[in-house]
């Protein structure tokens, strides 16, 4: 948030009568905010105890205080670094391919000067993150299955059927093939408007001093585009330990946990599926101290070279 | 290879054909490569079930089949689910426009006691949130585990959306309140009557991504509901795209059982991409529509960032 912070001075404050019209505004969502964002981080504590099911989630009494015993146990197990380097992995991927591509792609669109074909190409771009992750999540399952399209595409290159969802291997590339699919289009709308916005009578003036459409787009588009390029990297470098959860919900199976559990699936498997409350909440408050001391280094550090950040 | 070609109209002509002709392939592959899968599923929905389940079907429906349209629309599951997914949107959507409206509204009235204390305490959950196990844990404390409240109560307001609605209403003269207010209107007046007239374009736009991201989201649901009398339409989907849940017909005994049941499994096979298609209708004929709203969104979003 810019704080631009206009230094009022207070006309007296509001009456009575006011300020309680607008307290009954606000009550609801007050209300609703200290319910359901408040507590919940007030809940993180059982991430220090052992905490059963059905005891009082709320009450500090007889709660059976561990400390760090949860954090330790998680850091030494085998599953702390395969989590990370998993996460980190597919971070890497989409931030080579689902950060590089809309930027290629709003300049190869830019490119186009037939209006009808680029407005066809970009609704049609948006479509994918249009539909839900249940249905694309589908719909590469069943582009996967061993008698599928992919498999029925590869035979043609001599390649034998697999089941690629059951590869560890061919994990990593599902994963970032199906998200970048799912959101180049719409991940490109920043870069569009931005490019919107470069003066023309740069390209014009560019022009007349002879240069060519691939100088114009070296020379003035993505310099324009410098900023808001920087800005998304940097962010997305804070978001290293994040990753999409949902979508890795959908495609991983036992068969690769090696390279396709990350924390957040991690979290989910132990926590809702086996119970294990206290053990994954502390996995996730360790992994999200961790990341958000990631997006604040990042935000640091975009503040400083790009004059523009988060906070 | 630049001022090579001079155009009677234009003067300089810009690049050479070879490159207009590679951009504009180029963007053709894109488009094709987003939409094919879709047209993918609409052909094998319209196929027969023998060639739609080992996917030998590429350009063109083979063997008109509608009867997978029929099934589904037959489907009470189908129905069910369908209802409880317009029931969240609705429901959502009806809060989320009041939850975020009457927010935004008084921390924009400068002299508001404790604003700026309000105000941190709106911005503070952006930045921490206790994760989804304290929040399941909240939810099933609250009772309303399996109940289509554990949805609607969760999703009905939004910080993000909030802040957004905030700094629009910021841009609306003050002057404005200061006249109504000497005519003796009070503030729900002024909120209703001009404020929200004001402000449609930023409404419109908080609706919209409401309702396609209930419409297309699953994992609340997927933590709350486990019970399929409430669950969304995602998550019927779900089941059958995801977990596959159809009978085997090993465990059958006789022949003809055995027959049946691999067509019965046949048509189910090719049932999920008629599921897929019919789940897709609304929302492909409304995102055209839509996407200038999105876009919009888009930037007032990286505005405030």
């Amino acid at each position: 948030m810019n704080a631009v912070r206009k230094r009022v001075k207070k006309r007296g404050g509001l009456s009575w009568r006011e300020n309680a019209e607008l307290y009954t505004m606000l009550a609801p969502t007050v209300i609703l905010i200290f319910i359901f964002c408040y507590i919940p981080m007030y809940g993180l504590i059982i991430a220090f105890q052992d905490y059963v099911p059905g005891r009082q989630f709320l009450s500090l009494a007889n709660a059976n205080w561990v400390g760090f015993e949860h954090f330790t146990a998680f850091i030494n197990s085998i599953f702390f670094s395969r989590l990370i380097w998993n996460t980190i992995r597919l971070s890497l991927l989409n931030l080579l391919f689902g950060f590089t591509i809309p930027i290629l792609f709003a300049l190869l669109l830019n490119e186009v000067k037939n209006l009808h074909f680029k407005k066809f190409v970009q609704t049609v771009s948006y479509l994918p993150y249009f539909i839900s992750t249940v249905v694309v999540a589908g719909l590469v399952l069943s582009f996967l299955e061993p008698n599928g399209l992919v498999n029925n595409i590869l035979a043609m290159f001599g390649v034998q059927p697999t089941e690629w969802i059951v590869q560890p291997k061919a994990y990593p590339t599902i994963y970032t093939v199906t998200n970048v699919w799912k959101n180049f289009g719409f991940s490109s709308v920043l870069y569009f408007s931005t490019m919107a916005s470069i003066d023309p009578t740069l390209y014009e003036s560019a022009k007349i001093d002879g240069a060519n459409r691939w100088k114009q787009m070296l020379y003035i588009t993505l310099p324009g585009l410098r900023n808001i390029i920087a800005i998304t990297l940097i962010l997305q470098l804070g978001a290293l330990l994040t990753s999409n959860t949902e979508l890795a919900l959908l495609l991983y199976r036992s068969a690769t946990y090696e390279t396709s559990d990350v924390i957040g699936t991690f979290v989910y498997r132990m926590g809702i599926e086996q119970g294990k409350y206290s053990y994954s909440t502390a996995v996730g408050l360790f992994l999200s101290i961790i990341g958000f001391g990631l997006t604040f280094v990042a935000n640091k550090v975009s503040n400083k070279f790009a004059g523009y950040g988060l906070w | 290879m630049m001022k090579k070609r001079i155009d009677k109209k234009k003067g300089i002509r810009e690049g050479n054909l070879f490159a207009t002709i590679l951009i504009y392939f180029f963007a053709a592959c894109i488009a094709f490569i987003t939409i094919y899968p879709v047209y993918y599923v609409l052909i094998l929905s319209l196929s027969s079930p023998e060639y739609a389940v080992t996917m030998r079907v590429y350009w063109w429906p083979k063997g008109f089949y509608l009867d997978g349209y029929a099934r589904v629309l037959k489907d009470t599951q189908f129905w069910f689910s369908f209802r409880n997914t317009v029931l969240y949107v609705v429901s959502q959507l009806v809060l989320m426009l009041i939850t975020c409206t009457l927010t935004a509204y008084p921390l924009t009235v400068k002299g508001l006691k404790g604003r700026k204390i309000l105000t941190t305490y709106l911005l503070i959950p952006m930045y921490f949130s206790g994760g989804i196990i304290p929040s399941y844990l909240l939810v099933l404390n609250l009772g309303l585990y399996n109940t289509p409240f554990a949805l609607i109560l969760t999703g009905s307001f939004s910080i993000w959306y909030i802040i957004l609605v905030k700094s629009y209403f910021s841009t609306i003269p003050e002057s404005l309140r200061e006249a109504a207010k000497m005519d003796g209107a009070n503030h729900w007046k002024i909120l209703l009557s001009i404020y929200l007239p004001a402000s449609k374009p930023i409404l419109a736009v908080i609706a919209l991504y409401t309702i396609v991201g209930v419409w297309n989201g699953w994992f609340s649901a997927f933590l709350y509901l486990t019970k399929v009398e409430w669950q969304p339409l995602q998550l019927y989907l779900r089941r059958i795209l995801v977990e596959n849940s159809v009978k085997l017909a090993d465990t059958l005994l006789t022949e003809a059982e055995r027959l049946a049941a691999q067509k019965e499994l046949l048509v189910n096979s090719q049932l999920k991409y008629t599921v897929i298609f019919v789940s897709m209708i609304p929302m492909m004929i409304l995102y055209p529509f839509f996407q200038k709203f999105f876009v919009k969104g888009v930037m007032l979003g990286s505005l405030k960032e």
